[in-house]
């Protein structure tokens, strides 16, 4: 093995810190912007609804250069083992993240088309620990790929019941309140509410993704237990 | 052409039948394999069951005993003086060095590949038609000569050249003519030590591609220091590395031994996954 050799593979490993440096940079954006389209729904407050949709366009750059820098570092480097896992993995992170922000994005559209609006108090209160429990369960999900530990998607996926669980109650509020806040307004929060659990969904993803970079399995054992669009 | 199968090749050493051998006995079982040269332990305690009509790769860093334990399994470090062979080596089920056994009726039914191309200085159809001479073949050698280079994927490049000398040839085109004299003498086994390394990309290719195509009749055991031939081609591979002991002693041994596609994607030894992802040394 010649010095060259050595070089050319450390390269390779700074390179792949690389790819997950920026993987965790751009899903700290996305929860930035989950985050601020809560307090924009919450708060109707269109300024901040702009920013959201603003940021979209720097979060779509980073991801569409993280992936390309994948598929040329899997082209070069022929990965094998727990290597070629990250990458393939990073690919399906990415686009979990990715989506993430989509989605953060389609609630703040839906404040601006309305030129906002205000939540009735009860729904209020759901939407606020919502948003909360939502921004928390993806904020858990980039902790998993940080620390890549493959134990946190057993818990993350605990924690997304919950979400689940107040997403039921928001639907529930909402179809007994539909004809008080209006037809419009009553779907609108449906898709909020939809919104928000997919996030849920896309954090417990990362979690699971993040356990077969590091076991080589999925947490359960089949892959096909990973939740789709 | 009537030519001794593998079948009465394994009968003649008291084995079953190979393609009856999936699952069942293997082609070569190794237990407790230990090679010494002098007083100098190369391998240690090697255990691996080989099966028929399959290609297996043996990888590892250099001097961890690839060579070695592949020549153990034709009989060729007897030509070795101060190599001594201990644990069982068995083909067919038949201890290849129990005291029945020709070396030379052992070697004629394991051909070899080399890591350089090494034709003997004779046309390209005497380097095929030798082995199957000197083991008094019976049947038509015109014959046999071009089954063995159209197996060995040579035939269409040489058929109108087969009396110029094989230095002729090309390195690529050399190392398929070692093949196809590998194959004349009818073998079951083929071995191959490194038989790419003085190739380009393009020739190493068509080498590969051949063993694809030879492992229906054959079973292949391929040393290689390329890792991604190994996972191209390959069915199973086996790692070996050197541990370096107190007296500072080097002694290969086997690190693991699975399907190729377990072990360049999850491999159970960390030893194992530094080694193909690079993070060794
Ligand atoms: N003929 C020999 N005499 C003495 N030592 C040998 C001989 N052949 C190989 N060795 C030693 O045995 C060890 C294994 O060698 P080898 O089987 O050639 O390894 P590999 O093929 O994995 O590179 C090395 O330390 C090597 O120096
Ligand atoms: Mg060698």
């Amino acid at each position: 093995m010649t010095t060259d050799h050595s070089d050319a593979r450390h390269r390779f490993a700074e390179s792949l810190d690389e790819v997950r440096t920026g993987m965790l940079e751009l899903g700290g954006l996305v929860l930035e912007n989950t985050r601020r389209m809560g307090e924009a729904l919450l708060e109707n407050r269109l300024d901040l609804a702009r920013t959201v949709v603003g940021a979209d366009e720097e979060i779509d750059q980073r991801y569409s250069r993280l992936e390309f820098r994948v598929f040329e570092i899997m082209a070069r480097q022929q990965p094998v083992a727990g290597d070629l896992r990250f990458l393939v993995s990073a690919t399906r992170i990415l686009y979990e993240i990715e989506r993430s922000g989509d989605l953060a994005v389609n609630g703040a559209k839906g404040l601006l088309r309305r030129d906002g609006y205000t939540l009735p108090p009860h729904m209020h209160s759901l939407v606020a620990r919502l948003a909360r429990a939502s921004a928390d369960l993806f904020a858990r999900g980039l902790d998993a790929l940080r620390s890549l530990d493959p134990e946190a998607a057993t818990a993350i996926d605990r924690a997304d019941d919950e979400v689940d669980e107040v997403v039921g109650e928001l639907y529930r509020a909402i179809a007994r309140n539909a004809e008080n806040i209006g037809f419009d307004l009553a779907i609108e929060l449906s898709r909020i509410g939809r919104y928000l659990e997919r996030i849920g969904d896309h954090a417990v993803n990362i979690a699971e993704h993040v356990a077969f970079v590091v076991t080589g399995s999925f947490p359960g054992g089949d892959p096909s237990a990973i939740q789709d669009e | 052409m009537s030519m001794d199968g593998p079948v009465s090749v394994a009968r003649s050493l008291g084995g079953g039948t190979p393609g009856a051998e999936r699952g069942g006995v293997p082609v070569f079982e190794l237990d407790g394999l230990s090679v010494d040269y002098g007083s100098f332990r190369a391998v240690e305690d090697i255990d691996l069951a080989i099966g028929a009509n399959e290609i297996t790769a043996f990888i590892g860093p250099s001097g961890c005993g690839k060579t070695t334990v592949l020549r153990c399994l034709n009989r060729m470090n007897d030509l070795i003086p101060s190599a001594r062979v201990h644990g069982a080596v068995r083909y067919h089920g038949v201890d290849l060095y129990g005291p029945r056994i020709d070396p030379v009726e052992v070697r004629r039914r394991m051909g070899m590949v080399f890591q350089k191309p090494n034709p003997f200085p004779k046309s390209i159809y005497e380097n095929v038609a030798f082995g199957p001479r000197v083991t008094g073949h019976q049947g038509n050698l015109d014959e046999l000569v071009e089954h063995s280079l159209r197996r060995a994927a040579l035939w269409d490049e040489v058929k109108d050249k087969l009396r110029q000398s094989a230095y002729a040839l090309s390195g690529g085109q050399q190392q398929r003519l070692c093949i196809a004299r590998a194959i004349a003498t009818n073998p079951d086994v083929v071995l191959m030590d490194e038989p790419c390394s003085a190739l380009d990309p393009i020739a190493t290719l068509r080498i590969e591609e051949l063993m694809i195509e030879l492992k229906q009749d054959y079973t292949i055991i391929i040393v290689t220091h390329n890792m991604q031939q190994a996972a191209r081609v390959s069915d199973r591979t086996a790692f070996f590395t050197v541990d370096i002991k107190e007296t500072g002693a080097r002694t290969g041994r086997l690190v693991e031994f699975d399907d190729t596609g377990k072990i360049f994607t999850k491999p159970s030894q960390r030893a194992t996954e530094d080694y193909i992802t690079g993070r060794f040394g």
